[in-house]
């Protein structure tokens, strides 16, 4: 899927080969509530994943509005598909560009540590890291589908009552998230879960240097492949609380694309339906 | 660094936590009326996708601008209008058809050369089968190999690609080359693959003719290319290629590339073949081929400001060398021309041995805003390119400024070019 937490931020990098387990303290996280270890903490982010990600094979169209002190500024559509590779894995992502024109066809694939990027005009597929931006402000990552909880390791660290992206109040359940595998994007998230039905409310994505890089909210509930699912997250910059994106999900379907498609060699290949 | 809360007296300690609390509660505020802000944007409908996307890909460039030449001849303005298309629509039963062209009107010209030239870029018939596995691709392919951003010695289908230098840019120059007519044939496996070409000689050498397909330019010999991608690594992945050629001896080649660091992707790529040196072709000494070495390694590097810069080493065997460079400007100025058709229509390094240092960063202070940049060094008589590019995105249109300098001795490679400096503007429609 495409992540719907979606990191906007050019930090917003895997912490391979550079993973630290933060102290809370230094992040101010949970220094309230005192983070506890719960046996079902990971249960309810691998729900939460469930929920966010389709578990079978799929296709989405992803479209990214990016707003900049309230004014629309740009508007990029994808359409994005995403397996696991392996039981139990991770997934891998093939997104092909299909507005604005002068990037329409160019097509990016994520499949682990790799990372590359088809340009249709030049012909050329460059292998790409994971801080490089290549389309405007969309991060790579932005892309990119990603469940938690095969990368980080959760413990519980709060039950409270926060606002939601409608702007209701809702009872819920924070998660304390700590980057566990060299694939994991951030070095710490908050995730907040709707008490009863786990589905994502909220998350504060941070670097290792505990900085906020980002703020999400997931709304916009509707049911998509047999689950009721966020269908729009409201991406708010750590920095720039005035630089939004919202990304929206749309046209799920079941689509299961071969492995030997998440490699190089297909992506000049990988054309419209 | 001594800690000067344990210089208060308690009243000092209390308004320093009350204002402590105080900037904390503000910001606490600021920060979910940010919140409540965003949560109230709404997007405008999107159509779908499906019916966004399009088959058919086309820009129209208009560029003008002015040119500050050497020799002491004074400033001349010059402009240009290109049209380029691609189109790719499948036909049903895994049969797909693609066709890319693009047409260049550049005024002024150098002598003998065309103001208006059109490039067939692409014409093929593909097929694949419904697991992707195996596919077959017939007609005129840009079948683009090798990592390396600026020279590329296992891109072995270059030769001959560019009917039209409309730009410096070594990456954006790639999109208006020419394909090679051929055969291909490729199966994929899961993390690697193998692609056999077939590219036979169609002519005898290229057209001169504005309109012509120009086969000869890209067909002039008999070739048979194999490759064979591997995935070796989360990581890494590496080429292997075996190039025949009627006439001479097979050449071999080699590339990899490797994700270092999160931010640090390192890449080589490397050949091996039969070649004249470009100074015994230019200056017709009957001098024969010899097996020579041609590779180019980089580092590409993103800071966190999301400035990514490529360091790229580049060696050309066949390149000349000191000696070989005054031999050619020896040979006055048709062995200067000869030199420049040598190297520019597969983009080719002249020299021996050359530095490229490329630069790219989006969202240059504002959002829509890219820089690009990159420097050509000439390692042998330290001669120098420089280009640079301001672009700025709309939804359908770029506008740009680019700046180019070519500086050295005058002697040198970049020295002697018939330009010292160019600025121009350009637009770019996007349908």
């Amino acid at each position: 899927m495409p992540d719907s937490s979606f990191p906007i931020l050019s930090e917003a990098l895997p912490v391979r080969r550079r993973l630290v387990i933060l102290p809370m303290a230094l992040l101010g996280l949970g220094g309230h509530f005192g983070v506890r270890a719960a046996p079902d903490a990971q249960a309810l982010l691998s729900a939460s994943d469930a929920i966010r990600n389709p578990t079978q094979p799929f296709r989405v169209t992803v479209t990214l509005t990016e707003f900049a002190k309230g004014v629309q500024v740009d508007a990029t559509t994808l359409v994005s598909y995403a397996r696991t590779l392996e039981s139990g894995g991770q997934f891998a992502t093939i997104t092909r560009f299909v507005r604005p024109p002068r990037d329409a066809g160019k097509v990016m694939l994520k499949n682990g540590s790799d990372l590359w990027f088809y340009d249709p005009g030049t012909k050329a597929a460059v292998r790409i890291s994971p801080q490089q931006r290549l389309l405007g402000q969309a991060s790579n990552g932005d892309v990119m589908t990603v469940n938690f909880a095969r990368d980080y390791r959760a413990a519980i660290a709060a039950e409270e009552t926060i606002q939601d992206g409608e702007r209701r109040k809702r009872q819920a359940v924070k998660l304390q998230l700590a980057a566990s595998s060299d694939d994991a994007t951030y070095a710490a998230i908050e995730l907040w879960l709707d008490a009863a039905s786990h589905a994502p409310i909220k998350a504060r994505f941070f670097a290792d240097s505990g900085r906020l890089l980002k703020t999400a909210y997931y709304r916009r509930y509707r049911m998509e492949l047999g689950v009721e699912r966020p269908t729009e997250t409201v991406i708010i910059d750590g920095i720039e609380p005035q630089s939004v994106t919202l990304v929206g999900f749309g046209e799920y379907a079941a689509r299961n694309i071969p492995v030997s498609w998440f490699q190089r060699d297909y992506l000049p290949r990988f054309d419209a339906e | 660094m001594p800690n000067d809360c344990n210089h208060m007296n308690r009243p000092q300690r209390r308004r320093a936590g009350l204002v402590a609390v105080l900037v904390l509660a503000a910001a606490f505020a600021a920060s979910a009326q940010d919140d409540l802000d965003a949560l109230q944007l709404q997007a405008a409908p999107a159509a779908a996708a499906a019916a966004a996307e399009s088959n058919l890909h086309a820009y129209v460039e208009l560029a003008a601008g002015r040119v500050e030449r050497r020799g002491g001849l004074s400033s001349q303005d010059g402009r240009r209008a290109s049209l380029d298309l691609r189109y790719a629509a499948p036909l049903g039963a895994g049969w797909r058809f693609g066709l890319s062209d693009r047409l260049d009107d550049v005024h002024p010209v150098a002598t003998g050369m065309r103001a208006t030239t059109n490039s067939l870029r692409e014409a093929w018939l593909g097929w694949r089968d419904a697991a992707g596995t195996w596919s077959a691709d017939l007609g005129r392919i840009n079948w683009r190999r090798g990592p390396a951003y600026g020279y590329n010695p296992t891109d072995y289908f270059r030769s001959g690609g560019l009917r039209a230098v409309t730009t410096l840019d070594p990456v954006t120059l790639r999109e208006t080359r020419m394909g090679t007519g051929m055969l291909r044939v490729a199966n994929l496996w899961a993390g690697g693959g193998a692609t056999l070409a077939l590219a036979p000689k169609l002519a005898d050498g290229p057209s001169q003719g504005a309109s012509a397909v120009d086969l000869g330019a890209t067909n002039m010999n008999d070739r048979a290319l194999i490759g064979v991608n591997q995935r070796l690594s989360p990581s890494v992945s590496a080429e292997g290629s075996l190039l025949l050629q009627r006439g001479t001896s097979a050449t071999f080649g080699a590339s990899l590339t490797a994700l270092l660091t999160d931010s640090i992707v390192a890449y080589g790529e490397w050949s091996s073949g039969k070649s004249r040196r470009i100074d015994d072709i230019v200056l017709a000494t009957g001098a024969p081929a010899r097996r020579v070495q041609q590779a180019a390694v980089g580092l590409t590097w993103t800071l966190p400001t999301a400035l990514a810069l490529t360091l790229e080493a580049e060696y050309n065997g066949a390149g000349v060398d000191r000696a070989g460079w005054n031999a050619v400007l020896a040979g006055g100025p048709a062995a200067y021309q000869a030199y420049q058709a040598q190297i520019q229509p597969g983009q080719d390094i002249g020299s021996r041995r050359a530095w490229l240092l490329y630069a790219t960063q989006k969202g240059l202070g504002l959002k829509q805003l890219d820089l690009t940049a990159f420097v050509r060094v000439n390692a042998v008589d330290h001669s120098r390119l420089a280009w640079a590019e301001l672009r700025y995105h709309w939804p359908r249109f770029d506008a740009a400024l680019q700046w180019n300098l070519a500086s050295g001795g005058g002697s040198t490679e970049f020295g002697v070019m018939p330009y010292r400096q160019i600025v121009q503007l350009v637009g770019v429609a996007y349908f």
